[in-house]
């Protein structure tokens, strides 16, 4: 009996708090309502302008794709395909490839290291010397 | 449904919400706002039937930031004069309900009941009146008012149950 008064009860103050939001909801001042509309149309713009068309999603991946063949290109036949940008991008980083994969040519490298070492010290030692006699 | 749709259908009742949990016109609008925006932004792609849930969890986790922001403030420059909500400037009744609409002694009680409405949720724990909040005023069902809070269908009973109770005990007799 007490059960069914309480569910009674909680039903009316239910359908009470509803009737009074809802009466709340509708009497809500213009500026509030057109403050609200102006967010919304915001954030479904921000929506909008974060879904590209297929197609501009092709145009960037297409660059991209043409950048990386043609790295790949310049990078596997420096000569043949681009051989100026070639030599002045990746020259140093080729001559280096070439250099350590030509294994007898080591030996001579060493040799121009030891004399570049050698005139690295001498060189001031010469400046110095000469310096010092005038 | 397109979000334009979805948005327009709950922006009002997400304010209303928002400005009881806050009491503050400004600061329930920025929390609106700011809970479109991440819908839009985070879950637009995602199907119309999730949005109901994910937006009134975004709009939750913003009232708590809110709050929790207010309070940091409140604690800093509670001192100074100057501080002011909702509560504070509400004016004349008598002058809110003159532009027109219902007959103003309606008006007037309606709008007296709703704040006595407002005044006892918002002695409620937080997870108590946002169950209410859901589940009676915004009409939302046991299983997306779980998703909405992001706990299990049974803490929704709990926490409603709790809160029809002790909102009886305050509103029975003045209702």
């Amino acid at each position: 009996m007490n059960e069914r008064q309480d569910d009674a009860r909680d039903e009316a103050l239910e359908r009470r708090a509803r009737e009074l939001f809802d009466a709340s909801v509708d009497a809500l001042d213009a500026e509030s309502r057109s403050r609200l509309a102006r967010a919304r149309r915001a954030a479904v713009t921000e929506l909008e302008s974060g879904r590209r068309p297929a197609w501009q999603w092709w145009v960037p991946a297409t660059v991209a794709a043409s950048a990386a063949l043609v790295a790949v290109l310049v990078w596997r036949a420096p000569e043949e395909a681009a051989p100026a940008v070639a030599q002045s991008v990746n020259g140093d980083a080729v001559d280096a490839f070439e250099l350590v994969a030509a294994g007898e040519d080591l030996d001579l490298v060493a040799e121009d290291l030891a004399f570049y070492e050698w005139l690295d010290v001498a060189a001031p030692e010469e400046t110095t010397g000469r310096g010092s006699t005038t | 449904m397109t979000l334009d749709r979805f948005l327009a259908g709950v922006e009002r009742r997400a304010f209303r919400i928002a400005q009881m949990a806050l009491r503050d016109r400004d600061d329930a609008l920025d929390v609106v706002q700011g809970a479109m925006f991440r819908l839009a932004r985070s879950y637009g792609g995602r199907p119309s039937e999730e949005w109901s849930a994910l937006f009134f969890r975004i709009l939750y986790n913003g009232i708590r930031d809110a709050q929790r922001r207010r309070s940091v403030r409140s604690r800093i420059f509670g001192w100074l004069p100057g501080n002011r909500t909702d509560d504070d400037d509400e004016g004349d009744p008598l002058e809110r309900i003159a532009g027109g609409g219902p007959e103003p002694d309606r008006q007037l009680m309606t709008d007296e009941a709703m704040q006595r409405l407002e005044s006892a949720l918002a002695g409620l724990p937080a997870r108590q009146q946002q169950a209410f909040v859901l589940r009676c005023l915004q009409g939302m069902d046991v299983a997306e008012t779980a998703k909405a809070m992001s706990c299990s269908e049974g803490s929704v009973k709990t926490h409603y149950f709790r809160a029809l109770q002790a909102l009886r005990a305050q509103l029975a007799e003045v209702w």
